[in-house]
């Protein structure tokens, strides 16, 4: 996984420079979102992963881990429902140590074929900023009986980041992508 | 993707239910979300045609950047439907306004003339209160930033802004020559103290509320309601929510829409405020 980031990465962001702040121009833009894509990607899969009532303690957590090297320190998961307004706030962990003990026997995530993906903006620090809106439908299962299902809207925060490495006593310059703090929001219960 | 694709041109053609209901069906819950404006970026977009029914991004030098035509039919699809009061020729002369090709109006992120109003829930003294607060985007270095510009609260409104007028209260014209010793009963007389300020006192939320914030009497719970306030294009007002629904017509739409003058403006920005 960490590949494929890597070879993204050095495909489409790479640069031979110092770090001058510039702004992102549109094939570079295109890159970073392919890149942020990947990464919304694998926390779905993830997702999935640990959801799955056939994952075992021990490999759930081990994605749990792999699920929380995805996101900036301190990001959060405001989650609301149609029918109640208030907005509850869990750190990633906890929410993904909710969704790993949620009493299914079985539970299929499906994630729609549509993502948008917003402007890159720039914060007064010189990180870039922007949100990715993907859709999922939670279905849960007890037995053969479909015991819950919704359909939720997340708006995910992206950061992008100049950072630099040495390789072969060169400096070089890439653009580097984590998630943020996560909006979700139920569009249809049934 | 491709014919989600195709379908969103097809609901760009003209927006009525009977289209919505014939798209929902071969497609399900996905076209909803392709036609829904899903963020609020996506509504600066669509409004000044900066991106095509597949939600790219058009760029400058792309042909598309900001057509008329496509703008036309990207504008009808950015009202609440639901709202009566968005008639057809209030919209209509919107439109004309906006897509006049001598004034060139089209929204911007960062300039002024759009700000955020936040309705917030916190717990306030024990029991939980709605705390509202307008944000503008501030820049700062070579970024930006969303500020808190002012708060409303109704406790503090039911107070201070709801003054009791009474002429018979005043500290009188040698006041100064008895060390104000009268203060006395300035102080004594709680419900009329507004009386004894200048006539231009104007109430400030936001000192307020970060003095009792720091105090620690607010424990905020969450947010509850988001809107945007636009004043960006000449002569009008308009305002922005979210409309979560299953239909077509969903998303980040315009929910109020009026013909304002200068001075309306300023009258609609104290209401606003609640000042």
């Amino acid at each position: 996984m960490k590949l494929r980031y890597i070879i993204l990465t050095f495909i489409g962001l790479i640069s031979l420079s110092t770090f001058a702040q510039e702004d992102i121009s549109p094939e570079r833009k295109q890159a970073i979102d392919s890149l942020a894509m990947e990464k919304v990607k694998d926390l779905s899969k993830y997702i999935s992963i640990i959801g799955n009532k056939e994952t075992s303690f021990s490999e759930a957590n081990r994605v749990i881990e792999r699920t929380l090297e995805l996101f900036a320190e301190n990001s959060q998961i405001g989650v609301s429902s149609l029918y109640r307004n208030e907005v509850k706030y869990y750190d990633v962990r906890k929410y993904l140590n909710r969704l790993m003990a949620l009493n299914y026997d079985k539970v299929n995530i499906k994630w729609y074929n549509i993502q948008y993906i917003s402007d890159l903006e720039r914060q007064p620090d010189g990180t870039y900023v922007g949100v990715i809106t993907i859709y999922q439908r939670f279905e849960g299962m007890q037995g053969d009986d479909l015991k819950y299902v919704d359909t939720t809207k997340k708006d995910i925060t992206i950061y992008v980041k100049r950072k630099e490495t040495q390789i072969g006593g060169r400096t070089i310059g890439f653009w580097d992508v984590m998630l943020g703090d996560i909006r979700v929001a139920e569009t249809t219960k049934n | 993707m491709r014919i989600n694709f195709l379908i969103l041109l097809f609901l760009l053609s003209g927006f009525n239910s009977l289209k919505s209901q014939i798209v929902s069906d071969i497609l399900g819950d996905e076209s909803l979300f392709y036609a829904e404006t899903k963020q609020v970026n996506q509504f600066f977009r669509r409004f000044n045609n900066e991106e095509g029914p597949d939600g790219l991004r058009y760029y400058k030098r792309d042909k598309e950047y900001r057509n008329p035509e496509s703008r036309e039919k990207y504008l009808n699809i950015l009202f609440d439907y639901k709202n009566t009061a968005l008639t057809t020729n209030l919209r209509d002369a919107f439109k004309l306004d906006v897509l006049n090709p001598d004034s060139n109006l089209f929204l911007n992120f960062h300039s002024d003339g759009w700000f955020a109003e936040v309705k917030t829930k916190f717990i306030y003294k024990g029991a939980e209160k709605s705390v509202s607060f307008f944000l503008e985007l501030e820049q700062e270095n070579m970024g930006y930033k969303w500020v808190i510009t002012n708060v409303y609260f109704e406790p503090y409104s039911e107070i201070l802004i709801e003054r009791k007028v009474d002429s018979s209260k005043f500290l009188h014209p040698m006041s100064h020559e008895i060390d104000f010793m009268n203060l006395i009963k300035v102080f004594n007389d709680q419900k009329n103290i507004d009386n004894y300020t200048i006539k231009s006192f104007q109430p400030d939320f936001l000192t307020l509320f970060l003095y009792e914030f720091k105090q620690g009497y607010f424990q905020f719970k969450y947010v509850e309601n988001l809107k945007f306030h636009f004043f960006q294009i000449p002569g009008w007002y308009f305002e922005i929510e979210q409309f979560v629904r299953p239909e077509n017509n969903s998303g980040w739409l315009i929910s109020k829409l009026t013909k304002i003058s200068k001075e309306e403006k300023n009258i609609l920005l104290k209401y606003i405020y609640h000042n």
